[in-house]
């Protein structure tokens, strides 16, 4: 066996400190292992830690930038109230205070509008304990609506024992082929990437589709651009040519399906009209690609959690299994965003409704959330609402026009955002460095990441404010995690949590502080099952309709995230603030062309119901028929043009322009 | 050279940026300001973004890391007027701030760009090489904190002999000799 030890690396520190925190980072789902070092009850310098097995000492930019979050000048450090939306906020002297205000307005919201009225966004900025506590809370209060994109949608993951056995990143080196369906790993997480392209040099061929070209496209063996919310049609398509073509057989899949006939009979009668125009790919691409798939016997298949939020998406755990790939080291399936185990945070609470709050009323996610939805004709009677990060302009945007309606609007978070800008009360919170917490992530771990430095002034944690209020109901047995100084025991209400949910039983927060030494959930074996039922196909594919906005907005219209933005807390991070122009609207070299419009510009993107305003960026990184950018906007279908001219001046320029 | 001179000359380094693996994540400035604790603005290591351009039917997109190139003939050193600027021994050309008073003429003298102007200080801001860790023999900031190994650091023996380990290896596991 030929090897190749790579560079020693030689880190450390040269800064002067009093002590050194072994953490994890907590910005994204990767899971790294910091040192942070602290002089003064400041963090003076972070490295990455060597002995970590995810993240080898590597970092990226948020593992570093978040560090001028925690001391910025702006951070809210009292708790604050106001009556009305446009006044100005009246600091609270201390936190008892200020809940007992919040457990009034509460109480007469309830009594009014009953406990429905209330909803929670937990941005994951908030934390995992802010979360947790929430179900507890609203389970006790007895509202369903409690939302975090994490944790959405409800029923995204198929059984534990369905995607098993799954491919954690440290392993991918062994893989043959790292299939990347709309994962654009190298932008969202960098630190997995890095395997990605160790894999790459050792042989495995990365094989890359998403809906623009991406970087993760950039890096790719084979890069592919498909069309929007098309992901998993494309997924039925492959399995469909896969079996058409020979690669995946009766013999082949008899020991891993039960009925395995019915199974492939589905899959032969799927019918692929119109397909390939929803797809945009030609039958001989499909062909090609599944060619190049079925090479591989390890084969390693990330997905990105946006397919999470389309129907259809079991089909990649079931192409998965059907093609063997999970049956070889370095193969399997890596859905992202999915390291959540399923966690019975509220299972000892009795309440009228028993099924608990993960059985919602609306079957809707966050990030599903429209503007239609939030209207008045919506079942869901919003008038209390308690908001984290800045909800109010990401996943709760929707609420936005309706802020004027609601009784009161809390805002626990730690920088002044659009979501305090429309509050009355707010909440100081601790950020990620302040804070013991658990972490669980993309690689399936579970680990413990040791608070840094203490929090500044007021600042609470998620769990300490959720024990607080809980006591102004008389709910204090719910929540009795509290450390003998009064602030929340983080060990003490993650070690409950862990004891009692079926993946996690078995393992203590004591036991993660080697990180050297990563611990896995499910923590103690079971037997998967042989056979499982597979996603079949689906008897009809829903044909696209041309729309009356189709023939209006010629364009589509796509928001994702960009590199060193985990979430708007990142304003607060000039070091990576500066690197990113955030009003930067991508549009192809040929419509900007046609268009008259300038690298630069200003220009507006115009849709049904909304308007933006940014500036051009011409780039090849979007297809002709896209239009991209990092804020959010609730179209799907727009059109864009210079200031100086209007959306139908445009569109009859575009028309003549593409197909 | 003598055997005298071989023994007095200092170590040289050597910083290796693979673009082919560099993925624009911007780690490396980051973890230049946290180390220098430079305020927005200065970026002494910078990530450039090219394309996607066309070739053929796909498309090209790569991403450069550009720092001081600590040049053996470096212009900024021989334009600065109070000798703030200065090339070491060990090849790392670097800004005196205790002289440096913020002309910004070296800024000038450099065909690359490099020096820049720290509005915090008032004085020059420029890859220093992490002298001060290497001293101390560590990597510097920015080498060591990239997530995706794109940047190596270490005497140039050391650097071309890691180079050309990978480069064996990949062409030994394409000829299946490993297997």
């Amino acid at each position: 066996m030929l090897t190749h030890e790579p560079l020693r690396r030689f880190s450390g520190t040269i800064k002067n400190h009093d002590r050194a925190v072994r953490t994890v980072c907590q910005e994204c789902t990767v899971g790294c292992g910091l040192l942070a070092y602290v002089k003064d009850e400041r963090i003076v310098d972070i490295q990455g830690d060597e002995a970590h097995p995810i993240s080898r000492g590597r970092l990226c930019a948020k593992g570093m930038a978040f560090v001028q979050g925690v001391t910025h000048p702006d951070r809210i450090t009292l708790p604050a109230t106001r009556s009305g939306l446009k006044g100005p906020f009246e600091a609270v002297d201390n936190w008892e205070k200020g809940l007992d205000l919040l457990a009034e307005r509460l109480r007469k919201t309830k009594d009014r509008h009953g406990p429905e009225s209330l909803v929670v966004g937990c941005d994951p900025e908030a934390g995992l304990d802010f979360f947790l506590g929430a179900l507890r809370f609203a389970k006790l209060w007895g509202t369903p609506h409690v939302y975090h994109p994490l944790g959405e949608p409800k029923d995204h993951l198929p059984p534990v024992d369905l995607i098993d056995p799954w491919a954690p990143c440290t392993v991918w080196s062994h893989s043959q082929c790292i299939f990347l369906m709309e994962a654009d790993l190298a932008t969202t997480h960098p630190v997995a990437f890095g395997w990605v392209l160790d894999a790459q040099q050792r042989g495995a061929r990365v094989f890359a589709l998403d809906t623009r070209f991406t970087t993760t496209l950039s890096k790719a063996d084979m890069a592919v651009v498909i069309r929007p919310e098309s992901g998993n049609l494309l997924g039925l398509v492959l399995m469909k040519t896969l079996i058409e073509e020979g690669f995946c057989t009766q013999e082949s899949v008899k020991n891993r399906f039960l009925e395995p006939d019915a199974w492939l009979t589905s899959f032969n009668e799927m019918s692929l009209d119109n397909v390939e125009q929803k797809i945009g790919l030609a039958a001989e691409n499909i062909i090609s690609m599944v060619r190049f798939l079925a090479r591989n016997q390890s084969l390693t298949l990330v997905t990105g959690k946006r397919l999470a939020f389309f129907p259809d998406h079991g089909i990649w755990s079931t192409m998965a299994r059907a093609m063997g790939w999970a049956d070889n080291t370095g193969g399997g399936w890596y859905p992202l965003e999915s390291g959540w185990p399923r966690l019975n945070t509220t299972g000892d609470i009795k309440s009228a409704d028993d099924e608990g709050p993960s059985a919602k009323k609306t079957g809707l996610a966050p990030y599903q959330f429209t503007t239609d939805w939030a209207n008045d004709s919506s079942e869901m009677k919003p008038k209390a609402l308690i908001c984290t990060g800045n909800c109010l302009n990401d996943f709760f945007s929707p609420f936005q026009p309706r802020v004027n309606e609601m009784d009161l609007i809390t805002y626990f978070g730690s920088y002044p955002n659009l979501t305090r800008k429309l509050a009355h009360m707010v909440f100081p919170a601790a950020v990620w460095a302040e804070r013991d917490g658990l972490s669980f992530t993309n690689d399936r771990t579970i680990q413990w990441g040791d608070r840094i430095v203490w929090p500044s002034d007021a600042c609470r944690s998620g769990l300490g404010l959720w024990i607080r209020l809980a006591q102004r109901f008389g709910w204090e047995e719910y929540f009795p995690w509290k450390k003998e100084n009064g602030l929340a025991d983080h060990s003490a209400f993650y070690n409950w949590i862990l004891e009692r949910s079926p993946e996690t039983s078995g393992c203590q927060v004591d036991q993660l502080q080697d990180t050297s030494k990563l611990v896995h959930w499910p923590v103690q074996d079971k037997e998967a099952p042989k056979k499982i039922t597979p996603m079949h196909a689906p008897s009809s594919i829903p044909t696209t309709s041309v729309s009356d906005e189709a023939d209006r907005f010629p364009l589509q219209f796509q928001a994702t995230r960009v590199i060193s933005r985990t979430n708007d807390v990142v304003h607060w991070w000039p070091w990576t603030r500066e690197l990113i122009t955030e009003n930067a609207v991508q549009i192809h070299p040929e419509i900007a062309k046609a268009l008259g419009i300038e690298n630069g510009e200003t220009i507006l993107v115009t849709g049904a119901a909304g308007m933006m305003e940014g500036r051009a960026w011409i780039s090849r990184m979007v297809p002709e028929w896209m239009v991209w950018s990092s804020r959010k906007m609730d179209e799907k279908r727009v059109v864009v043009h210079k200031r100086d001219q209007t959306s139908e001046e445009a569109f009859d320029i575009l028309k003549a322009f593409l197909p | 050279m003598s055997q005298e001179q071989q023994k007095t000359e200092k170590r040289k380094d050597l910083l290796l940026v693979d673009s082919a693996r560099c993925i624009g994540c911007y780690s490396c400035e980051v973890a230049c300001k946290l180390e220098h604790n430079l305020p927005a603005g200065p970026r002494m290591f910078k990530v450039i973004q090219m394309g996607p351009v066309k070739n053929g039917d796909n498309l090209l997109m790569n991403f450069m890391a550009v720092t001081c190139l600590h040049c053996d003939r470096p212009a900024c050193v021989s334009a600065c007027p109070t000798g703030a600027m200065k090339k070491r021994e060990d090849g790392i050309v670097f800004s005196d701030p205790e002289l440096c008073i913020g002309c910004q003429t070296c800024a000038v003298a450099c065909p690359f760009g490099v020096p820049q102007l720290n509005p915090a200080t008032g004085k020059i801001a420029k890859c220093d090489g992490c002298m001060d860790r290497v001293e101390q023999d560590l990597w510097p900031a920015c080498v060591l904190k990239c997530p995706t190994g794109a940047l190596s650091f270490g005497t140039s023996a050391r650097v071309v002999q890691d180079v050309r380990g990978q480069e064996a290896m990949r062409i030994a596991r394409s000829l299946k000799v490993d297997r």
